[in-house]
């Protein structure tokens, strides 16, 4: 199928983009490396080709990961983000889903003006609210408390057009067929409609993990007591710590993305598809 | 019937309205409303309505200049690199002959860390005595100041992002050129047309609503810069990695000065609204065309 001229522009372009790959890489590579050693070996490896290269296995090797497990709050750190993502997902899910359906199946007043208004509403940037829900939730005495975390980042217009787009070529019948065994509207919202769109709930799920465990401004207005600061601003206030090494600094930002790493490689087939579909889909 | 309807309909939307009308519709009716009074956070009770004062004041602030000229910098360096960037390990990549996988997923790796994560990790890197210091000086090149000298911080923190985002729109436009109809290449390749030919006349058309998405975008992520230049150099030095979206915070949350950064936030928003419209006109335009040409062919 291929000529031998192209055969050979292929495997230039191999060679081309294993070479950049490797540049592009170094500072993730490096930062594997390098989060292995004490902070003299850093040091004293940066002239070498060493600086790539982590540590002989040995005693020591763990030193700087043991040391941020045991003698930091990062553990807390990952554990409140983990909650946060957990009950995010859950509300988020009901509360956007909900809306999602009575968008797609229930004729209620003023139905297609809403829809436009949500679809309008993914236009605006949440900069431009941000500094409104600080002052709503300051004036609400919830400055520092989980709630006033989690209240304004619940309903997501996005999400509910996610949904509200599934759920509208979901079967008629069934729901019919639903009333029929008795089974109300809300009860068959959750052991019908949601069991039927998997994908729809796992996409929603694994954006919203994304998004709370990526977020920085927002926890870091809310929150200014350490008890309750998500990964990325504890990872901050670690690394900002002047008793924190660099060995110790890339060891936190390795274990702060691993969570991810393991989401994205769990989930790789759905993230792909959303990302090329959102391009897909506008484009 | 009906009156069912409306009752199960706003019980299932109503949770979300409450919670849209609180933190989306209210917010955006008070940013508005702030943005022509002189609202102090601290002191509500001495609030005047000022009209367009703030709208004017704001642009002859030194502060807000300097941070609006600073992010379109942002824009200016990023959108170019990325897109283009993106495009071409898109296309490298579509057309290499093995590892595809690994390249996949070797450029996406930076997109999976947090911003927070990639800043503090190229804290590092751009240190004077880092790793990326080291290895300039190896190829003869003096030690460069990078992230610690107003005149370099505001490049390094772009090209830092451009690294970060790049693959994010590699992944958009491989998806993009996967959908090409191959018929297209291999009718061209009947007509004898050259590598450049098949480029310009087949993959640029059809990746064109593509490129406009990615364009925008990319552009609006610029335009939205805050957490790199607030965890690296915290604005500085000397204010040259302020950006717009970082006044809106300072002002509004460290000095409680909402009038002042409703009045930023609705010049940042109106940009962003822009920006999205272009987008929507240039992409509906082609399904328009489209429409045209499906309806002449069946004419």
């Amino acid at each position: 199928m291929f000529t031998k001229k192209q055969k050979r522009i292929n495997w230039v372009l191999v060679v081309f983009l294993l070479v950049l790959s490797i540049f592009f890489l170094f500072p993730v590579i490096w930062m594997l490396a390098n989060s292995f050693k004490p902070d003299a070996s850093i040091t004293a490896d940066m002239n070498s080709i060493r600086a790539f290269i982590p540590p002989a296995l040995n005693g020591n090797f763990f030193e700087n990961y043991i040391e941020i497990l045991t003698n930091t709050s990062f553990l807390r750190y990952m554990a409140n983000t983990l909650i946060y993502a957990a009950i995010l997902i859950v509300l988020g899910i009901i509360v956007n889903g909900l809306a999602g359906y009575a968008l797609a199946k229930i004729p209620f007043p003023f139905r297609e003006q809403w829809l436009l208004i949500i679809m309008m509403l993914l236009i605006v940037p949440t900069e431009t609210v941000i500094t409104i829900h600080f002052l709503i939730i300051a004036k609400a005495g919830l400055l520092n408390t989980v709630l006033g975390y989690i209240l304004p980042m619940i309903v997501n217009p996005f999400n509910i057009f996610l949904f509200r787009q599934v759920f509208v070529s979901l079967p008629d019948d069934v729901y019919e067929a639903a009333q029929l065994d008795f089974c109300g509207p809300v009860k068959y919202f959750f052991t019908m409609v949601l069991p039927m769109s998997k994908t729809v709930v796992a996409t929603v799920s694994v954006f919203t993990f994304l998004n709370v465990w990526n977020d920085y401004l927002w926890p870091s207005l809310v929150f200014t007591s350490s008890d309750l600061l998500t990964a990325q601003i504890g990872l901050n206030s670690i690394t900002s710590n002047d008793n924190t090494t660099m060995g110790q600094t890339l060891a936190v930002i390795t274990l702060v993305t691993i969570p991810v790493i393991i989401i994205y490689s769990l989930f790789s087939k759905q993230i792909v598809e959303g990302v090329t579909s959102t391009g897909s889909k506008e484009g | 019937m009906k009156k069912k309807n409306s009752i199960m309909g706003m019980a299932f939307f109503g949770p979300a309205l409450v919670l849209l009308t609180l933190f989306l519709f209210l917010p955006m009716v008070l940013t508005f409303v702030f943005s022509f009074t002189d609202y102090f956070a601290l002191s509500p009770e001495l609030t005047h309505f000022v009209g367009l004062e703030n709208y004017l004041n704001i642009f002859k602030d030194d502060l807000f200049v300097t941070s609006f000229l600073n992010t379109v910098k942002f824009v200016v360096i990023i959108v170019p690199l990325q897109c283009i960037g993106a495009l071409i390990l898109a296309l490298a990549i579509h057309h290499a002959a093995h590892c595809k996988k690994y390249f996949k997923v070797a450029f996406f790796i930076p997109v999976v860390m947090s911003l927070a994560v990639v800043s503090t990790l190229w804290m590092q890197i751009y240190s004077p005595e880092g790793i990326l210091n080291t290895l300039l000086m190896k190829l003869g090149i003096d030690a460069q100041p990078f992230i610690y000298s107003a005149k370099q911080a505001l490049p390094s923190i772009a090209i830092m992002s451009v690294w970060q985002g790049v693959g994010y729109q590699m992944i958009i436009f491989l998806g993009g050129l996967q959908n090409i109809n191959p018929a297209l290449y291999e009718a061209a390749e009947m007509d004898h047309a050259s590598g450049w030919q098949k480029f310009k006349d087949i993959t640029l058309p059809e990746l064109k609503p593509l490129c406009v998405f990615v364009f925008i975008t990319v552009t609006i992520g610029a335009f939205r810069m805050l957490v790199q230049p607030m965890v690296m150099t915290g604005g500085g030095p000397d204010h040259s990695t302020y950006t717009i979206v970082y006044d809106i915070y300072e002002t509004g949350t460290v000095n409680w000065e909402m009038g002042l950064a409703s009045t930023m936030a609705i010049v940042f928003t109106v940009f962003v609204v822009i920006l999205t419209i272009i987008q929507n006109v240039l992409t509906k335009d082609k399904e328009g065309r489209k429409h045209v040409h499906k309806k002449a062919k069946t004419n």
